[in-house]
Parts: C-alpha cells; structure tokens; sequence
C-alpha cells in the first residue's frame, strides 16, 4: 500500500537519482542497487535524507539492505522508527 | 607452457584442490572449484567455435563467475574484454562493435541487458546469458554438467589478454590492449611487495573490470590465496561485518572507498586485527583520511601506491616503512620497472622540477586498439607517457602533481569531459555545453556541466541530467548543471573549461 510516507521516498529518488517525477519509472519494490538506481555514495545520501527529511536517525546497525534497498523497506523501516 | 596467470591458477587448482579461492556471499568457491569452472567456460567457447585471439566481452558485477569467465577465456585461447557493468547499452553496444567481440558473455538479469539484446540483434555476436541467482552459484550449476579434458593451448606470452575500456568518447572509443606478459609481470611485481601468500585473505570492492580490482583478483589468485569477493560499500557495516567474520588479512581501495569507509563507520567495533596490508591507489587521498585510517587499523601496513590502466595496473607503490618520510609521495618504481620525468620535448627534467610522468616496463600496454595514433602520442621511444604531472625527489622517490590532460576523476573512474560534453549536446536545446570538474567531499572531484541553450529553448537541470542517464554511466552524470549566455573561450576559439569551474 502506498502511503504518504512512500510517495515523500519515492519522489526523494525520481527527483536525484532518475530525474524526473513520473512515478512508473520506480516500482516500490524495486531493488535500488539492483537497478543501478543509487551507487554507494548514493545510498549515503538517502541515508541523510531519512535523517534529515524524515527525522529517523539510522543507527549502524540497520544499514543493511533489507532496510534500504527499495521504497518498500525504506518506508517500512522509517515506520518502525517512528 | 610459459609462465602466465591462467597457469599459475591450474597450477593451484592440481596442487591444493581444496583451498579455498573465492568467497561470495554464501558460496564459497575452491581453487579445484575454480579450475573446473574454468575448463567448463573454455568448452562452451570452443562449442560456440571461439578461434585463437578472438575477443569476449563480460558484463557481470564482481562474482565467482566473472573470474571463471575471464579465466576461461584466456584457456580458450582468447582476449577478455571487461565491459564497465555501470555503463549504459548504446555505449556497451558500441564497445562491443569496435573490439569486434564474437562472444557477449554477461547477466541476463543485469539492467542493461535487454536492450543490449535489442542492440546487438542484427550483428553476429554470440550471446552467453551467465544468471548470477543465489541459488545458482555453486560450481556444479554453474558447469551445468560441461566437461571437458582440460587440455588447453599454450598461452602466447605477447599475445592480447584483455582490452580494457578506458576514457573515450562514444564517437572514439578508447580500448588498452595488454598482452598476458603484461598482466602476469605486473600481478608479479605486486604479489612481491605485498609479500602475499597463500595465507592470505584479500577483500576486492572495486569493480574486476577496473584495473586496479583486476590486479587485486589476479595478485590473490597467483599467489594461491582466497579472495572474498564484492561488488558495492553501499552497505560499509555489512562489508566490515563479513571481513572480520572471514578473518580477512587485506584490503584494497581507493580514497572515496576509504571515505566512505571511515565516515559513518566505527572501525573499533570489528574484529579486524587480522588485516596486516592495506592498499590505496586511485588518486591522491585528503591527509585526515591516510591519518583516521592508520589510527583506527594500527596493525595494518598501509601501501600508497600509483598506476594506470596503460601500464596494466600498478607504476609505483611506497614502502610502509617509509610512508612518514616520504608522506604525500606514490613512492618508487615497482620491479623492472623504470619512471622518468620528461618535458614536452621528451628530454628528462633535473630533480625536484615538475614534468609529465613517463614509464617503462614489461607491464607497459601493447598500446590503444586500432588506434595507431593514439598509440603514437602515449607510446614515444619505448615510453608511456601517462599524461600525469609529477616530480621525483633526490632519494628517487615519486609525487604526483596533477594532468597534463583535461581528465576527470570521480571516485577513481576516469570520466573524458568530452564524452559528457557529446552525450549532452546530443539533447534538443543544447546550442552548445563545456564540462569540467568540481571538488567533491566523498569522490575528489565531481562533473559539472555548462550550457548555452538555442534561442527559445528552455531546458532544466532536471531534463539534462535525465537526458545524461539514458546515455552515461551514474557516476557520469553531472552533479551540477549551469546554463550561461556563453562559454569562456580563448582568442582562437577553444573553449577554457578551467574557468568554468
């Protein structure tokens, strides 16, 4: 289900990282690196943007992929940060 | 059989069948693992009536496969062409034409894939999907039942052993051509000063198709040690977590890996006391990074070390036990290898006086691919000339003091501003565009874009940068996107991409 939580990460990585604000260019699920959507440095800066723009601080440990990795699981994580 | 790096791999494959070789994620693979995927890769390209000195291409992210492929190449008598798995189809495609490859050997589950099918469907390009599934990583799914007697040709020591893409232009691309002498001598000079064995354990991030992670594969695997292999630091904990659990004893990077690393990642809470080399090439690293990096792997010897793809990896490398004495310098020559500083007229500067850095040696390319002319301006009386500035101290010792040529560098990657600049004129509105670099926080240097637009158009950042990922690799993409009434240009014309910045 899409919320307003997925479309605020969704929209963050069509604008900077596929440019453009068509959101059939990013399914939920999918994989980020997968894709070649976000390279390491990438996913650093979506790292600061859930910091930042969505006040969840990201500890060391939960840098991993099943909390990162697409919309879906940023969303999913940021929620149970909440 | 000459000595060579497919030799020294079957060498360890008969003698030691049970050490361990590759690590990748779950899958562990052996040297005897390795040794039959490679006869099984050499009987599929003998079936697919691959001939001596053909070329095959392989667009595969860093994975057991890729080195049984690019090993297997080689024992079926051909070159490796390594394709850069971040760039885009029409550039693949086109690299793909101008080495003449006969065989596409890559992910069908890579992105570029499908269109990369599209591309090629009207050539004579054989192509051979290679999943990298989980599920589907052990050696007996990957030879998929193939065997063979593994009898193979001698290896032609002069012969072409890789071509490696460099930074071209989509219109001239630009392809270094080394032969097995030259990987095998520089794999050999290195395995030296690293004083590897095959007790160690390496851990390569960087991308096989890179030069700097092809020396990492190759050095580990000459020397019969085990590699544990990845292909991002997306994930640095994660990274971190899995080289301290396979007690891994090196590290090679470049400076935005080590950036990337140390910057929201505290080393103190991994076990990682079993890492007795670290290596760092790939562009000079900010002093506070050498310094944080020492201090939090104290055990570690650090290697500064220097090379290009022309000289099939490593020029230079400085020895730990001088890294205070000699702090900012790449250090000396590596074995049987010579560096001169020359001017533009070839003559030899005096100490200390800033000239074009210039090598000579048997891991000296064999020169570009069917282009006798760029061969002729990098390769001048038995010299490269690497198209760095620098200057060698009275004690010998190297430092590198910029380019002679617009190049750009983000991460280690080399990006020709040229290549940015005919992917972006390539968009509608685009009257004309000059690329040049910026300094970067993480990456060194990042691309920026300048652009006069034709009367009436109106284009923006966002439609530029999208125009620039249809065509270019990510880290090609300019991160900053200016438009200008016009461009700064000399009297005659040249546009001065150094003003721009």
């Amino acid at each position: 289900m899409s919320t307003a939580l997925h479309d605020q990460v969704r929209n963050f990585i069509l604008e900077n990282y596929l440019f453009t604000n068509d959101p059939s260019a990013l399914a939920l699920d999918d994989s980020l690196l997968g894709r070649g959507i976000v390279d390491s440095t990438g996913m650093l800066e979506i790292i600061y943007f859930i910091e930042e723009q969505l006040g969840v601080k990201v500890a060391d440990q939960d840098m991993i992929p099943d909390n990162l990795d697409s919309v879906n699981r940023i969303a999913k994580y940021v929620q149970s940060k909440r | 059989m000459t000595a060579s790096l497919l030799q020294a791999v079957l060498d360890h494959a008969r003698r030691a069948p049970e050490a361990s070789c590759l690590l990748w994620q779950q899958t562990q693979w052996s040297y005897g693992d390795l040794g039959a995927a490679i006869a099984s890769v050499a009987a599929r390209l003998r079936q697919l009536q691959l001939q001596p000195g053909d070329r095959v291409a392989l667009l595969l992210r860093n994975c057991p496969q890729y080195v049984a492929l690019a090993y297997g190449v080689v024992a079926a008598g051909g070159a490796v062409v390594p394709l850069n798995a971040q760039e885009r189809a029409s550039v693949l495609a086109r690299q793909i034409e101008h080495s003449g490859c006969r065989v596409l050997a890559g992910d069908p589950h890579h992105p570029e894939w499908p269109r990369l099918q599209v591309a090629l469907a009207a050539s004579d390009v054989r192509l051979l999907p290679v999943a990298i599934t989980d599920d589907a990583t052990s050696v007996e799914a990957f030879c998929d039942g193939v065997k063979t007697d593994a009898e193979y040709a001698a290896v032609d020591a002069h012969a072409l052993g890789m071509l490696i893409y460099t930074s071209g232009t989509t219109g001239r691309p630009k392809a270094v051509m080394l032969s097995h002498d030259n990987l095998w001598a520089n794999t050999q000079a290195i395995v030296r000063y690293l004083s590897l064995t095959a007790s160690d354990r390496g851990v390569c991030v960087l991308p096989f198709h890179f030069s700097y992670g092809n020396s990492v594969l190759n050095t580990h695997l000459a020397a019969g040690a085990s590699l544990l292999v990845e292909d991002n630091l997306a994930f640095p904990q994660v990274t971190l977590q899995r080289i301290a659990d396979h007690g891994c004893t090196g590290f090679a990077g470049v400076p935005s890996t080590f950036t990337l690393l140390l910057g929201r990642t505290r080393l103190h809470d991994y076990d990682l006391k079993k890492l007795r080399y670290v290596t760092q090439a790939g562009g000079p690293m900010p002093k506070p990074i050498t310094t944080r990096l020492r201090e939090a792997l104290p055990n570690a010897q650090l290697f500064v070390m220097y090379g290009q793809t022309e000289a099939a990896a490593r020029i230079t490398y400085l020895p730990p036990s001088m890294l205070e004495a000699k702090l900012g310098s790449v250090g000396i020559p590596v074995a049987d290898t010579e560096v001169t500083i020359r001017d533009a007229g070839d003559a030899v500067v005096p100490v200390d006086q800033v000239g074009e850095i210039c090598v000579r040696g048997p891991g000296v390319m064999l020169g570009y691919w069917q282009d006798a002319e760029a061969t002729q301006q990098a390769l001048r009386g038995g010299w490269l000339r690497t198209g760095d500035l620098g200057h060698m101290d009275g004690d010998g010792f190297i430092y590198i003091d910029g380019r002679a040529v617009e190049m750009i560098k983000v991460g280690a990657f080399r990006v020709s501003p040229q290549e940015v600049e005919e992917a972006i004129a390539s968009l509608q509105g685009v009257q004309e565009v000059a690329v040049t670099s910026q300094p970067d926080e993480v990456l060194g240097q990042s691309i920026k874009a300048v652009i006069v637009q034709t009367a009436g158009a109106s284009l923006d950042e966002r439609a530029v940068k999208a125009h620039c990922r249809q065509y270019l690799a990510t880290y090609k993409i300019p991160k900053a996107v200016e438009f200008a009434a016009a461009l700064p240009r000399t009297a005659s014309g040249k546009v001065q991409r150094f003003k721009l910045a």
